[in-house]
C-alpha cells in the first residue's frame, strides 16, 4: 500500500493504517520531541499529543508538503507548545556528571549518549534553538517563527548553546582523563 | 595572545570569519583546534539517530485515539490479535492476556474457569523439544493465536448465554480494572523497560476504556 493510500485510510479512522503510519514515523517523531522535552517522561506525553493532533488533522492534509515534513512540524510545534505550558519543568543546569543521565538505548554510541546527555542539561531556550538548527536543520527564520523570536535572537542563542555544549563536553573529557576512563574527544 | 571566545568560534562554524578573526586563526593553534572541535560537535549533532518510542507506547496511543473517537472499531479478532504489532509486543500482550484473562475469569466467572483443562503437561512436553529462540517465538505465536480464538469464542458464547454480550457487571469490572491499572502503573514506574509489565498495563488500560465506553452507552446509565 502506498503512503498516500495509508494516509487516506488513516484519515478515515482505519486503525491498521494509523498503526502503519505510526510504525513508519514514530522514531522520528519521538526523537525530536524527546530532545525538545529533555526528559523521557515528558517526551512520552508530548509524542502522544503530537500523534493525536496529527491524526485529528489528517483529513486536512492536502499533500502540498511531504507527509514526514508535515508530521515533523506538528511534532515540533506540539512539543514547543507543551513545553511553554509546562510549569513543572525542573532546571537542569549544574555540574555535568561523569555518568550522563540519559538512559542508554540499544545501538547508542558513547558519543551519542554524551551529546544527548549534554543536550538535556542545556537551558531550555538554548536547547530548543540548538536542536531545531543543528539537529533538525531549521533555518533561523523558521526557528524565529516557531519560537516567536527574531532570527537574530535565534542566532545568538545558537552560538551560546554550541559554546555551552562544548564546555560541558570538554569538562566531561577532562573528568574522564583524570579518572583514567577512556573518553571520546571532539 | 588573547584567544577568540567559544561563542565567537561557535559562530564561525557556519559563518565566515571577519578579517581580524582570520588573522588570529592563522596564528593560533589553540583556537583552530577549538573551532575544529565545534565543527565536529555540530556535525555529530546533525547525525544523531532517530529514537524508538518506549515499549507499550502504541497501546497507550491506541487507547487514547479510541477514547477520542479517532479510530473506527476493528473486529474483535483484530483487536485481540493486535494486527501487525511487533513480535515482542505481541508476546508481551499475549502474556498479559493470559494473566489478565485468568484474573478476569477468576474474578467474574468463578468456577467456570477452573473447569477448563490447562493442558500444561502436554505443553511442557512440547516445549522441551524447542531449543532455539525462533522456534520458541513461533510456539508463543501459535499459542497466542489459539488463545485469542478461544477467548473470543468464550466471550461470544458467554454473551449469548447471558444475553448481555458482557462478562459480569461492568461497574464491578471497572472497579477491578481501576485497581489493576493502579497496580500496573506502580509496577511500570519500578521497571519502565519491562515488556511484560508494559503490555499488561496497556491491555488493562485498553480494557478499561472499553468498559467505560460500554458503561457510557448503557441505557440504565444513572451517573
Amino acid at each position: 500500500m502506498t503512503e498516500n493510500q495509508l494516509i487516506r485510510q488513516a484519515a478515515e479512522g482505519d486503525a491498521r493504517a494509523i498503526r502503519s503510519l505510526y510504525d513508519r514515523f514514530s522514531p522520528r517523531v519521538f526523537a525530536v520531541v524527546r530532545r525538545i522535552a529533555g526528559d523521557d517522561e515528558l517526551a512520552q506525553d508530548y509524542a502522544q499529543e503530537a500523534w493525536i493532533r496529527a491524526i485529528r488533522a489528517l483529513p486536512s492534509f492536502r499533500g502540498d508538503a511531504r507527509f514526514s515534513t508535515w508530521l515533523h512540524r506538528i511534532a515540533v510545534n506540539s512539543a514547543l507548545q507543551a513545553l511553554r505550558k509546562s510549569q513543572t519543568r525542573k532546571k537542569r543546569e549544574g555540574p555535568f556528571p561523569e555518568q550522563v543521565a540519559v538512559a542508554p538505548r540499544e545501538g547508542d554510541t558513547l558519543l551519542q549518549r554524551r551529546l544527548e546527555g549534554a543536550l538535556d542539561r542545556l537551558p531550555e531556550g538554548m536547547r530548543k534553538v540548538l536542536i531545531l538548527h543543528d539537529v533538525e536543520g531549521y533555518t533561523h527564520d523558521e526557528i524565529g517563527d516557531a519560537l516567536g523570536v527574531t532570527a537574530g535572537t535565534s542566532k545568538s542563542q545558537l552560538f551560546k548553546a554550541r559554546a555551552k555544549m562544548r564546555d560541558m563536553l570538554a569538562a566531561l573529557d577532562g573528568q574522564a582523563q583524570e579518572t583514567g576512563v577512556e573518553a571520546w574527544s571532539i | 595572545m588573547e584567544h577568540l571566545t567559544t561563542e565567537i568560534l561557535a559562530r564561525l562554524v557556519d559563518e565566515p570569519p571577519r578579517e581580524e578573526e582570520t588573522r588570529h586563526l592563522s596564528e593560533c593553534q589553540v583556537c583552530t583546534s577549538e573551532l575544529d572541535a565545534l565543527r565536529a560537535q555540530t556535525q555529530a549533532l546533525g547525525s544523531l539517530p532517530e529514537v524508538r518510542p518506549p515499549l507499550g507506547d502504541w497501546e497507550f496511543l491506541e487507547a487514547r485515539l479510541r477514547s477520542e473517537g479517532l479510530v473506527r472499531d476493528p473486529s474483535l479478532f483484530h483487536r485481540l490479535t493486535m494486527g501487525r504489532t511487533p513480535g515482542w509486543m505481541r508476546a508481551a500482550a499475549a502474556a498479559a492476556l493470559f494473566l489478565g484473562g485468568g484474573m478476569f475469569g477468576a474474578a467474574f466467572t468463578g468456577d467456570a474457569v477452573r473447569d477448563v483443562p490447562s493442558g500444561t503437561s502436554n505443553g511442557a512436553a512440547r516445549m522441551a523439544a524447542v531449543d532455539n529462540l525462533d522456534d520458541a517465538a513461533s510456539a508463543v505465536r501459535n499459542a497466542e493465536a489459539d488463545y485469542m480464538y478461544a477467548l473470543a469464542r468464550y466471550r461470544e458464547l458467554l454473551g449469548e448465554e447471558s444475553g448481555q454480550g458482557e462478562i459480569g457487571d461492568p461497574i464491578t469490572n471497572l472497579a477491578a480494572l481501576e485497581y489493576l491499572v493502579a497496580a500496573g502503573q506502580a509496577a511500570v514506574r519500578q521497571a519502565p523497560a519491562d515488556p511484560f509489565l508494559n503490555g499488561l498495563l496497556a491491555s488493562t488500560l485498553a480494557e478499561r476504556e472499553a468498559v467505560l465506553r460500554r458503561i457510557s452507552t448503557r441505557q440504565d446509565n444513572w451517573f
